[in-house]
């Protein structure tokens, strides 16, 4: 008979991995099992390309928690991370390019328009006051609507603050929250280019388009990553984004907790209305005092339990809970760097992103595509050249590229004969997308890697691929993620837990849900003893 | 009512002025709409010397019955379900004003597969015709349990309606906040079930929202597109659960469940703008037409009047413009009045209207197969006809208009209200009165009189699909696009609603965040109209609600 755990913890991607550091630190005997037998769930590096190694699937962090680096001592487990800088734009007449030189880019700016550049200091000054306001949020559990006051009473400094904001903060923050992407960069920038690229926060890894109300609430989630004193920062791991999963995955083994890959779990073990355990998939059953599943709202509730053993509302608002996924990755092997028709001299318009956004036309009709179950004619692409930053990515003198590209909608219209039969074409198209602005491009690739959405669901349990394991919608935020009344990381099985990004703050590279998490066990185990 | 509400203003303070200079007045209402004539009313009524100044040469603003060849027709808006019983009270119109709910909600036959679905005021009847359709018991369970469910949130709203929406200011939590939000006292006779489902459901989109209850392609479409039409969205747009939310309210004489309301007025809609006048009249309100305003007068950050385009200037302490948003601080007041940042967001409040109104002159009745024939047909025809088939079709609609063309196939929801109201046709002939969407105001090319034939031959020929020949009984075409509710009515950008409705412009932010209580950033400066909570629709609401502030502000300045 398998020894018994204090805490079990399914799936080994960031957010299970950061789950169990923190519970293993405080004391307790965890085990986390994997269902691959790679470690990383969507934070993964692998060598698709013999010799190339990608970010299969996410592949930037700006939102890892400063708590979660340090506390779990990341750093000392080997987490390096180089900043990401700059955007650059390839157009049909020109190109922006925006870096770290704060008059550089308003003379960028100012090439497409003067009131852009005259407007956008006010604009990232806004942005910035809404979210330093805001993110204090992202490291606290989410109120009930209906709950225990004492839940309020960590956000009672927030909501005087909120009182005392001034009128252009608080109206910037309700627009954002309830409007578009689009309608909120109306309000200061008019240029194509511009309006394209920023309005590309608001719709990654949703199923919504720039002008779709509750865009701006995506945009505001991307922006949480601000570092202060910084605008909208991000970073690239060294090693790809596995490296983030690694390193949390030593800081989890320092602690004492016991990792194991390939072994994948069939079902909780329930005894009563408590979890008690997990069988495996090879029929080996695990005791646990608290199973913490960090697998999305979908696999945790509808797959991982026996039949019946939720309430029925419950069951129905999880089966309410949206997907949607929107996005495919396209990871290339180069021979060499690209050549943008329109680009400044040098490689520094490389370093960062590239933005495959020229108008705010271009992103709206790349959705309307997939609203009707095509993947976009021209698709919106956000493309990363990490060995530019990281050369251990390639061998010497190559390079890796990897493109987000949207909308990829999971649900296809029928007559597509479903991803596989259309994996390849959708390939090409993105090689194509490329090669519009960047003729050489299609003949620098040695080696590709696709990931439909379909292959995000089967590869790494993504339901219906969604990056963020279900929507950033405004209805499934805060109080309401995954279910109103169940944001805080319970479930109504008793000790079964929820801890991943289908829980408040969210997804992205956070650990934001992991941490908080397994605070709440633990704060509930220091409460029953 | 109040006593306070009637007590006469303080002597001398905002008594009519001595007749030297400009003409003064306690309050100049702008707008003779049906929420300028609301809000005359009630501030006559409460003692003020009002002054209400319309543009045009009649009352009524959309409110209005015209007249095609002898025949009386609902100008624009057609019916009038949500018009507020306490403000009828209030108003005294109990007898002037008449309405009408037929028993048919709505008629919808399908463009191409010769079915139909009919919502009937008693929604088990309706379930019963759902449960013949394929997969129809599950349908029809799915709608009975909606409409409850619509019913009861209704029912909530219903309370939201009058009144201002609360401030999020003065909360020392964020529960109070959110209680604030979501108007405390009646959210908490709310049952928690209830209660959460509308805080998610406001942000959602109507497919979203009714896809959770029923997945009858036909039937989805119809009851989402009650979040999406007149505004410049689809029903897939999130924020449109917020639109179909408020659209079910119910009590206090309103009904509208899963199915919304049909109601119109006897006479036609001018027949409430007419009823409203006479009692703005009554209350002793004076009222001008022919009567453009082309400033609001200002000094030191408060308002002293207004000017008209006659070169002749009024003053007033308080001007109440039920004009739209746009017109009412962009077009009326300088920057120096309004600020910089002010019209950079109003700018972007999204109000371009992308609806449409084709009236049609029939010389009989055109016959709908999915109908039937005899009185039976008659009966369903008297409801709502709504015209469209998937929700992916209406999205093809829209989508159109975001790159200002017209919708190859658009929605038409049909009103007949000579089969509910004959005294409007002297004779056997008939009016159908038709929303046409998506019709974008800033059409590519513009509307020109090809472009006003092509919207209205798509129109016809969507009519055509489900009543094949009505064509030839046209006997007189009347249409109204976005670009003339622009240039004749003085909506910018041509919006039925003045600005979108949805749940980015919604309550204490509709237009915007911090002028959504129906004080403008200036003294003096009240907002109203359809651009104010709680948005458009024949309702009186914002008139009724923007004069109670205004007379509240007195009451307490007099303390």
């Amino acid at each position: 008979m398998a020894e018994r755990y204090d805490a079990i913890v399914i799936g080994g991607g960031h957010n299970g991995l950061t789950t169990a550091a923190y519970l293993a630190k405080a004391g307790l005997k965890t085990v986390v099992l994997e269902r691959r037998s790679i470690l990383g769930g969507a934070t993964l590096t692998e060598e698709a390309v013999p010799g190339f190694k990608f970010s299969v699937a996410s592949y930037l962090v700006s939102l890892l928690r400063p708590q979660v680096i340090r506390e779990l001592d990341l750093a000392k487990h080997g987490l390096q991370m180089a900043p990401s800088v700059g955007t650059y734009t390839p157009h049909w007449d020109g190109y922006l390019d925006r870096r770290t030189d704060h008059a550089d880019n308003l003379r960028e700016i100012r090439k497409w328009s003067h009131r852009d550049a005259d407007n956008y200091d006010d604009f990232k000054q806004t942005v910035t006051d809404i979210t330093r306001f805001i993110r204090p949020a992202i490291d606290l559990p989410a109120p009930d609507p209906y709950g225990d006051p004492m839940e309020w009473l960590a956000y009672a400094g927030l909501a005087k603050e909120f009182g005392r904001l001034p009128l252009r903060t608080k109206g910037a923050l309700l627009d954002l929250i309830t409007g578009s992407a689009y309608d909120f960069l109306r309000r200061w920038f008019e240029s194509d280019p511009l309006i394209g690229t920023m309005s590309a926060s608001g719709i990654i890894g949703t199923f919504l388009g720039i002008k779709s109300p509750g865009t701006g609430m995506v945009f505001l989630h991307h922006y949480f990553g601000e570092i202060d004193g910084s605008f909208r920062e991000w970073a690239l791991p060294q090693g790809g984004t596995g490296a983030v999963a690694a390193a949390i995955a030593g800081a989890a083994r320092a602690a004492g907790a016991e990792i194991r890959t390939d072994a994948p779990v069939k079902q909780v073990l329930l005894d009563g209305d408590r979890a008690v355990g997990v069988v495996l998939e090879s029929g080996e059953e695990i005791k646990g005092a608290t199973v913490v599943s960090a697998a999305d709202a979908r696999h945790t509730f509808l797959d991982m339990l026996p039949a019946n053993s939720l309430p029925g509302e419950f069951e129905t608002a999880i089966r309410n809970f949206k997907f949607r996924g929107s996005s495919a990755k396209v990871n290339f092997a180069l021979d060499g760097l690209p050549t943008f028709s329109a680009a400044p001299p040098g490689v520094g318009h490389l370093m960062g992103t590239v933005s495959i956004s020229p108008s705010p036309d271009y992103m709206e009709r790349a959705y309307d595509d997939a609203k009707h179950g095509h993947p976009s004619r021209r698709p919106f692409l956000d493309m990363l050249i990490p060995t530019l930053v990281d050369p251990t990515m390639a061998p010497p003198g190559k390079h890796v590229a990897t493109a987000f590209v949207q909308y990829a909608p999971h649900k296809l219209a029928p007559e597509h004969g479903g991803w596989d039969n259309i994996k390849e074409q959708f390939g090409d198209l993105v090689v194509d997308t490329i090669s519009e602005f960047a003729p050489d491009f299609r003949d620098k690739i040695v080696g590709r890697q696709v990931m439909t959405p379909l292959d995000l669901e089967r590869t790494i349990g993504l339901t219906e691929g969604n990056i963020f394991q279900g929507e950033i919608l405004v209805q499934q935020m805060a109080f309401n993620r995954p279910v109103s009344g169940w944001s805080r990381y319970r479930t109504p099985i008793r000790d079964y837990w929820l801890a991943s990004s289908s829980a408040h703050p969210g997804g992205g590279i956070m650990a934001a849900p992991g941490r908080l998490a397994a605070l709440e066990i633990l704060k509930s185990k220091g409460a029953a003893r | 009512m109040s006593d306070d509400v009637q007590r006469a203003p303080a002597k001398g303070k905002r008594g009519r002025r001595a007749s030297t200079g400009p003409k003064a007045y306690d309050a100049v209402v702008l707008g003779g709409g049906h929420n300028g004539l609301v809000a005359a009313a009630y501030l006559a009524r409460a003692g003020m010397s009002v002054l209400l100044l319309e543009a045009r040469d009649e009352l009524g603003g959309m409110a209005l019955t015209a007249e095609i060849d002898g025949v009386r027709a609902p100008m624009l808006a057609h019916t009038v379900g949500r018009f507020r019983p306490r403000i009828a009270r209030d108003l005294g119109l109990a007898g002037s004003v008449r309405l009408i709910e037929p028993e048919t909600r709505v008629f919808a036959p399908h463009p191409t597969d010769g079915t139909a679905i009919t919502l009937w005021r008693d929604a088990d009847k309706t379930a019963a015709g759902l449960s013949r359709r394929p997969n129809g018991a599950k349908t029809a369970a799915g709608y009975l349990k909606l409409d409850g469910r619509l019913r009861r949130i209704g029912a909530y709203f219903e309370q939201v309606l009058d009144g201002v929406p609360p401030s999020l200011d003065g909360g020392k939590s964020v529960a109070e906040l959110l209680a604030g939000f979501a108007y405390r006292s009646p959210f908490t006779k709310l049952a928690e079930g209830d209660g959460r489902e509308i805080l998610r459901m406001l942000p959602m989109s109507a497919a979203d929202l009714v896809g959770e209850y029923l997945d009858d392609e036909h039937l989805l479409a119809l009851l989402s597109w009650r979040g999406a039409i007149y505004n410049a969205v689809g029903p897939m747009t999130p924020g449109t659960g917020a639109t179909l939310l408020f659209d079910g309210i119910t009590g206090d004489g309103a009904d509208g469940g899963a199915a919304g309301q049909t109601v119109v007025a006897i006479g036609g809609p001018g027949a409430i703008a007419q009823a409203l006048a006479d009692a703005a009249r009554g209350f002793g309100a004076e009222i001008r037409t022919n009567a453009k305003v082309v400033a609001i007068t200002e000094r030191d950050g408060r308002v002293t009047g207004v000017a008209l385009a006659s070169g002749e200037e009024i003053v007033a302490p308080y001007v109440l413009s039920t004009l739209d948003p746009k017109t009412t601080l962009l077009g009326l007041l300088g920057v120096e009045a309004t600020g910089p940042e002010l019209r950079r967001r109003l700018r972007a409040t999204r109000s371009t209207g992308v609806t449409a109104k084709l009236n049609l002159l029939l010389d009989r009745l055109p016959d709908f197969p999915a109908a039937g024939s005899g009185p039976s047909a008659q009966a369903l025809l008297r409801g709502r006809i709504a015209i469209l088939g998937s929700v992916l079709g209406i999205e093809r609609a829209f989508d159109a208009s975001k790159y200002g063309e017209m919708s190859e196939t658009p929605v038409v929801e049909a009103l007949i209200p000579t089969l509910i109201d004959p005294s409007l046709a002297p004779d056997k002939r008939h009016i159908l009165s038709a929303v046409v969407q998506y019709a974008p105001s800033d059409l590519k090319g513009g509307w020109t009189e090809a472009a006003r034939r092509q919207l209205a031959d798509r129109a016809v020929a969507v009519l055509e699909s489900v009543a094949p020949g009505i064509g030839n009984r046209i006997a007189a075409r009347q249409l109204i696009t976005p670009a003339d509710l622009e240039r004749d009515w003085g909506a910018s950008g041509g919006h039925a609603m003045h600005v979108n409705e949805g749940f980015d412009q919604f309550a204490q932010w509709r237009p915007l965040y911090g002028i959504g209580r129906y004080e403008g950033p200036l003294d003096g400066l009240y907002l109203s109209g359809a651009g104010t909570h709680p948005g458009g629709g024949v309702t009186g609401a914002p008139g009724a609600n923007a004069a109670e502030r205004l007379i509240k502000h007195l009451r307490r300045a007099d303390d």
